[in-house]
């Protein structure tokens, strides 16, 4: 009796370990390719040159000391502080400019029974994917007609293109979870129909108006296409886009300073991105879950 | 009794009882009922959101249909109208048809990868294991990084001379030292250089398809799957004939995004290679921006750009009809 019952869990637990070691060494591979380029890229960021270009000795660990240089490099002799700021008040806008449309756009399609409403949302939604690629050249005249070629501002008006729609999508799937019995309370209590989405929906609504403005961030990150097509002045450049371009001169790439500049805003972005990924895929796949 | 008092028995809707009660509103205009009011309310918040929409999508949509038949460029703001003379120009151009040829391959091959790549990472994240969470949050980095970020990193990677791709392959003496004959220049030799972009692209791509399909397979009630086991379906037979017709609306939307992403980027060419060498990587989406925007040429540019979207629609209307189709 004994033994059996000793020897049950120890098979247990083997198979247990068992599982996870083909899981692990099935994973393994994904994580290699998945994270090794990103080390590669901090690695290289706080290098010194000279230890870039041994390749002798393992390149995988420092053979010299570890620098800051490559990012004091890019403060110095670079913009990449406008750059920083430029993204900034570019976000800041798209954001502002998504959720003044977008708030009130998912509301009356979640919630006020519109005609055509489904169809319209499918219709809004659709836009986003008409891909910057087509977009882009016939943009090009709008963003010159208003003169606003070569300044960030030409962005501002450009990126809602896209975060207009995929906030939209998501807010009224967001909408449609909020019971309907808090709006009609307030409707009792004598507020208008304004008034109980000012007063009683849009406080309880600030999860979903946070990720709308996180993906009105973190798009407008992803973009390269339209930055580089209206905006050709360093000064107003956002970020992806300086690194890429302001840091080659000619055949010469400052490796160590373009990684540096690339992972200090890369590596936010990703982090608040990966946060929120699940809410990126159920605004996207979400009406075919339900 | 209280029921003679409504008209025609049963439960009368508010609106007609206030018909019987004050026969005046019966004059009142459409627009001032309720349900008038809050459609008017409901528009009113959409027009913006539309309007925008409207304004800076659809039109530029149809402006590039009119720019595409003008010789707009440039330098020059007053365009001619020229008909189909941009497409017809682009159809005679030899690069075109290697950048629609690797436009195709590029998407199609690549497509192929990220949808067995993520397949299988999805069914190993299905698991459930120790760290789940933390692998999970790192093997998705390559999506979450904005895409000129890190193809940077690629590009470096891919360094003629210090690549430590190449790097390792020597040490492991899979090649010779650089300068060696088999030393691989990754974004300098044309076959090698499609196979890089196509790489970066995949390794970009496939933590999206992985996360999509998983979702789609936690939606899957594991009833069913139970169901179908105790029915004597195999692992293959439920995969075939149970897990993918229920995920089958997702994987549509998710393939539809995938599609429409991988074929209309510029970003990952563009800094990898810029078509070369020699045009070798040339897509549809830099042949488009360099004809446009650098070469001035904006009604040619449109024109090869416009060249996309019968390749994007198939993927346009897969996703309007698995949405419409939910719609109960």
């Amino acid at each position: 009796m004994a033994t059996v019952t000793a020897a049950a869990p120890r098979t247990q637990r083997q198979r247990d370990i068992r599982r996870h070691v083909f899981i692990y060494l099935g994973l393994s591979p994904f994580l290699v390719i998945a994270v090794f380029p990103i080390f590669w890229m901090v690695i290289t960021a706080i290098k010194q040159d000279a230890d870039l270009y041994l390749m002798d000795a393992v390149p995988f660990w420092f053979r010299q000391w570890p620098t800051w240089h490559n990012f004091d490099f890019l403060f110095h002799n670079t913009s990449y502080g406008a750059w920083i700021v430029n993204t900034m008040l570019i976000s800041f806008w798209v954001s502002a400019i998504t959720i003044l449309t977008a708030v009130p756009a998912g509301y009356a399609l979640a919630r006020l029974r519109l005609p055509f409403a489904e169809n319209l949302g499918i219709g809004i939604f659709m836009t986003y994917l008409v891909p910057a690629i087509i977009l882009f050249i016939p943009l090009a005249r709008v963003v010159s007609t208003l003169e606003l070629q070569d300044s960030w501002w030409a962005l501002v008006v450009v990126y809602p293109t896209f975060t207009i729609p995929f906030c939209t999508w998501l807010l009224m799937g967001f909408f449609k979870t909020v019971p309907f019995e808090i709006e009609e309370a307030a409707m009792v209590d004598g507020c208008g129909q304004l008034g109980a989405l000012v007063r009683v929906v849009l406080p309880v609504s600030w999860p979903g108006i946070i990720t709308a403005i996180i993906f009105s961030f973190t798009l407008s990150m992803q973009d390269f296409l339209y930055s580089l097509a209206f905006v050709s002045v360093s000064e107003e450049k956002p970020v992806p886009l300086g690194v890429a371009t302001e840091l080659i001169r000619g055949d010469i790439y400052f490796w160590g300073s373009l990684m540096a500049g690339a992972l200090l805003v890369g590596v936010p972005v990703a982090i608040i991105y990966n946060l929120f990924l699940d809410k990126f895929i159920t605004g996207i796949t979400g009406a075919a879950i339900k | 009794m209280t029921q003679l008092s409504s008209p025609g028995g049963g439960p009368t809707p508010p609106g007609s009882l206030s018909v019987t009660m004050r026969p005046r509103d019966r004059a009142m205009s459409w627009w001032r009922t309720p349900t008038a009011r809050r459609y008017v309310f409901g528009y009113t918040l959409l027009a913006p959101a539309v309007l925008y929409v409207a304004l800076l999508v659809g039109l530029p949509f149809l402006f590039s249909l009119y720019l595409a038949m003008s010789d707009a460029s440039v330098s020059a703001p007053i365009a001619r109208f020229v008909g189909l003379e941009n497409f017809k120009s682009a159809l005679e151009n030899a690069v075109f048809y290697t950048a629609l040829r690797n436009s195709i391959l590029f998407t199609v091959g690549a497509g192929i990868m990220k949808g067995l790549l993520g397949t299988t990472l999805a069914f190993l994240l299905l698991q459930p294991f120790k760290g789940r969470k933390v692998v999970r949050a790192l093997v998705v980095i390559p999506f979450t990084l904005p895409i000129a970020v890190s193809v940077l990193g690629w590009k470096w990677m891919f360094d003629s001379q210090f690549s430590v791709i190449n790097w390792a392959l020597s040490r492991l003496n899979l090649i010779g030292g650089y300068g060696s004959p088999d030393w691989p220049v990754w974004l300098g030799q044309p076959g090698l250089a499609l196979l890089s972009v196509m790489f970066v692209n995949v390794w970009r791509g496939f933590p999206f398809s992985a996360i999509v399909l998983l979702a789609g397979l936690t939606s899957v009630p594991p009833e069913i799957i139970e169901a179908a086991k105790v029915d004597g379906a195999n692992f293959i037979t439920r995969f075939r004939k149970v897990i993918v017709p229920m995920i089958a609306p997702i994987l549509f939307i998710g393939s539809a995004f995938d599609t429409v992403f991988t074929l209309s980027d510029l970003s990952i060419v563009y800094l990898l290679t810029n078509g070369g060498p020699d045009g070798a990587t040339e897509i549809l989406p830099t042949l488009a921006y360099n004809t446009g925007i650098r070469g001035g040429a904006l009604g040619r540019g449109a024109a090869i750009s416009l060249f996309l979207f019968p390749l994007l629609l198939p993927a346009m209307i897969l996703l309007l009809r698995t949405l419409r189709r939910k719609q109960y």
